[in-house]
């Protein structure tokens, strides 16, 4: 499999003391053509991995290869290949929306201005607004089309559609997911909005502290995840075949566990030990993220 | 790439270029016109004491321009924290010398406001014999001035906002420093010492002080 | 038709999205002949990853229900009435199928289930 993006025990740390945040021993492993959303709470690092990957800060130790490039030796190179939303906006404010077009494109040889203006026409944006006055929707989508017009390889985006109406959410993601469609475009999103992500990944990453938990195609790691309820608990753990997050004992007398890297045929493993798996649950990609987060948490 | 910086910076910059230009086309003017107007006639001492005094307004003018038009080309990156800037293909020191070329382009509106006034005060002032018009060295002179205050600016506010803090906390620490040893009477020395080095014939500064000087022997 | 599309089901997208059309085809809203949305469009309006919709009609393609035509789209096969009715009874086996699980999370009974279901055919 070729990577559009891939890390080798990434390290870096901001700060000083016991305010530093650090990136401990990243390694990701973004597949090329993939919808690799990422998902965290605030400050879990992803925006700094981000930044990372794009030479907008230096590691302090580490590989990363970006489309097959070294970064940040070849960012010149790799950045004509990447469309980056931010956080924030990040052009310049006081330009108007044609003219942050016009001085956008004039960086990017591969330009597509005929996509620019079918999208100026989709995302509904005045040509002669400033920036400033638009609302966060309309920057975001800004944003978006500045981004895709480029026609890029990989798309950086950060956090996209946290904040902005359905109907612009859902404009932004229907211009992406046709690109992507059209072009087999690698993308890496981050996002609060789980469900949002659950519909259009195929793989997952999860950030937590500055460490990449769960790295996985989505549907593994939907499946992967479930809450079991047991008659009894059998008293022997050692050789199970799946990793057990957490457990929970319900007034009835009976268990329930979370568990990861379940696959059908696992009861074999509790019959064996004279334990009842009484149902198998399944857990969408919400309350599995908020699982391993819980559980990755007490075990620090 | 360049030309599409550069009709950002014509954006950012038209109005404070416009008005450089006004006001520099209005300096030679004046200091022709109150020459006039005060009767004394165009005795050949009263002229080159007159284009003395009119010296301060040049260097007032010619840094403003460079420290306006060094302003307004970095502002908006160093606002955004340069994230847009860093995060276009180009190299750093390419997108760099294309900010500060555009912003340069845009010195030579107050210096040709200058020269057209000065040509023009010139062409209908009846010089005294003995004494010669210098509209063209005196425009140099102030391409050159705004030209260093430019290079200066630029230089403190491309760096990063710490850099810049220390730099220019420096320079007050400094001048703060001179000021409070000057009332005590204290340090004369080093203060000549810093004017000489600054201003004096040969110093970096010197640009902007005494020559000034539309019309001389 | 396609407005019930849940993330949260454990039904992957895909088999909700080729089991929609399953049930169009076979209840006869989908006629032979009839051009299935491109995968763009259906990818975008439904805001779900291209390879999702793909993985939908390379399922259904292999059914036999439809049939991809290279440069010009899917399209629906001649299914035939036999062939329509099994899938429609296999599509109401499997709403059932699910109704009873849910039922038995909540602590109902299949009698109790049963005599709702009357109740409600009644209605």
């Amino acid at each position: 499999m070729t990577y559009a993006v891939e890390t080798e025990k990434l390290n870096y740390t901001a700060g000083r003391g016991e305010k530093a945040f650090h990136v401990t021993d990243l390694s990701l492993h973004v597949p090329k053509g993939a919808v690799f959303g990422f998902l965290g709470a605030n400050g879990s690092g992803k925006t700094t991995t981000f930044r990372l990957l794009l030479a907008l800060l230096k590691p302090d130790s580490g590989r990363i290869t970006v489309l097959g490039e070294s970064m940040p030796e070849e960012y010149v190179s790799v950045l004509a290949k990447t469309g980056y939303v931010p956080e924030r906006p990040h052009v310049y404010p006081s330009l108007t929306v044609r003219e942050a077009i016009d001085l956008h494109r004039t960086f990017y040889p591969t330009w597509d201005q005929k996509w620019a203006d079918e999208l100026l026409g989709e995302f509904n944006l005045v040509l002669d607004r400033k920036q400033s006055a638009l609302s966060k929707g309309e920057a975001g989508k800004l944003q978006m089309l500045l981004a895709l017009s480029q026609r890029p390889e990989l798309l950086v985006l950060d956090e996209p559609t946290d904040g902005l109406d359905p109907v612009v959410r859902r404009d932004l993601l229907s211009a992406l997911l046709a690109y992507v469609n059209d072009t087999q475009a690698t993308v890496l999103i981050s996002s609060h909005l789980v469900h949002e992500l659950e519909r259009i990944c195929d793989w997952i990453g999860l950030m937590d502290h500055g460490n990449l938990l769960v790295e996985m195609p989505m549907q593994e790691f939907k499946n992967g995840i479930k809450r079991l309820r047991l008659a009894s608990a059998p008293a022997d753990l050692s050789n199970a075949p799946f990793t057990l997050l957490s457990r929970e004992e319900e007034s009835n007398g009976s268990q329930q566990w979370l568990v990861r890297g379940w696959t059908d045929g696992m009861h074999e493993f509790f019959t064996g030990r004279g334990a009842t798996v009484r149902e198998v649950v399944d857990l969408d990609l919400e309350e599995g993220f908020v699982e391993i987060l819980r559980s990755s948490r007490a075990n620090r | 790439m360049f030309a599409a910086i550069l009709r950002t910076q014509w954006k950012w910059t038209r109005g404070p270029a416009l008005l450089g230009f006004i006001l520099g086309f209005a300096i030679p003017l004046l200091s022709l016109f109150s020459l006039r107007s005060t009767g004394i006639g165009f005795a050949a001492a009263n002229v080159v004491r007159e284009m003395q005094q009119y010296g301060l307004l040049y260097a007032v003018l010619a840094g403003a321009s460079g420290l306006t038009c060094a302003m307004l080309s970095w502002g908006h990156d160093h606002r955004g924290r340069h994230v847009y800037a860093l995060s276009l293909p180009v190299t750093r020191t390419r997108y760099a010398a294309m900010r500060l070329g555009a912003g340069a382009i845009f010195l030579l509106v107050p210096a040709l406001g200058v020269f057209l006034g000065a040509v023009i005060g010139v062409a209908t002032a009846a010089i005294p014999t003995g004494l010669h018009a210098y509209p063209f060295s005196l425009t140099m002179r102030f391409v050159l001035a705004s030209f260093v205050a430019y290079a200066i600016i630029s230089a403190i506010s491309a760096s990063s906002t710490k850099a810049s803090a220390y730099i220019l906390g420096g320079i007050g620490a400094v001048v703060a420093t001179l000021f409070l040893l000057g009332i005590a009477g204290v340090g004369q020395d080093a203060v000549s010492w810093i004017g000489q080095a600054l201003f004096a014939e040969h110093g970096i500064l010197s640009v902007f002080t005494g020559g000034w000087m539309l019309i001389d022997v | 038709m396609f407005d019930n599309i849940d993330s949260r089901s454990p039904t992957p997208l895909y088999a909700q999205i080729s089991s929609r059309i399953r049930v169009a085809i076979a209840a006869g809203e989908l006629a032979k002949g009839a051009a299935l949305p491109s995968v763009r469009s259906l990818a975008s309006e439904l805001r779900v990853n291209p390879a999702t919709v793909v993985q939908a009609y390379r399922e259904l393609e292999s059914e036999g229900l439809v049939a991809t035509r290279h440069g010009a789209g899917t399209f629906v096969q001649d299914v035939g009435a036999e062939r329509r009715t099994r899938d429609r009874v296999a599509e109401s086996r499997r709403l059932v199928r699910d109704l009873i699980a849910k039922a038995a999370t909540l602590g109902i009974s299949t009698a109790e289930l049963r005599k709702a279901i009357d109740e409600e055919i009644k209605r």
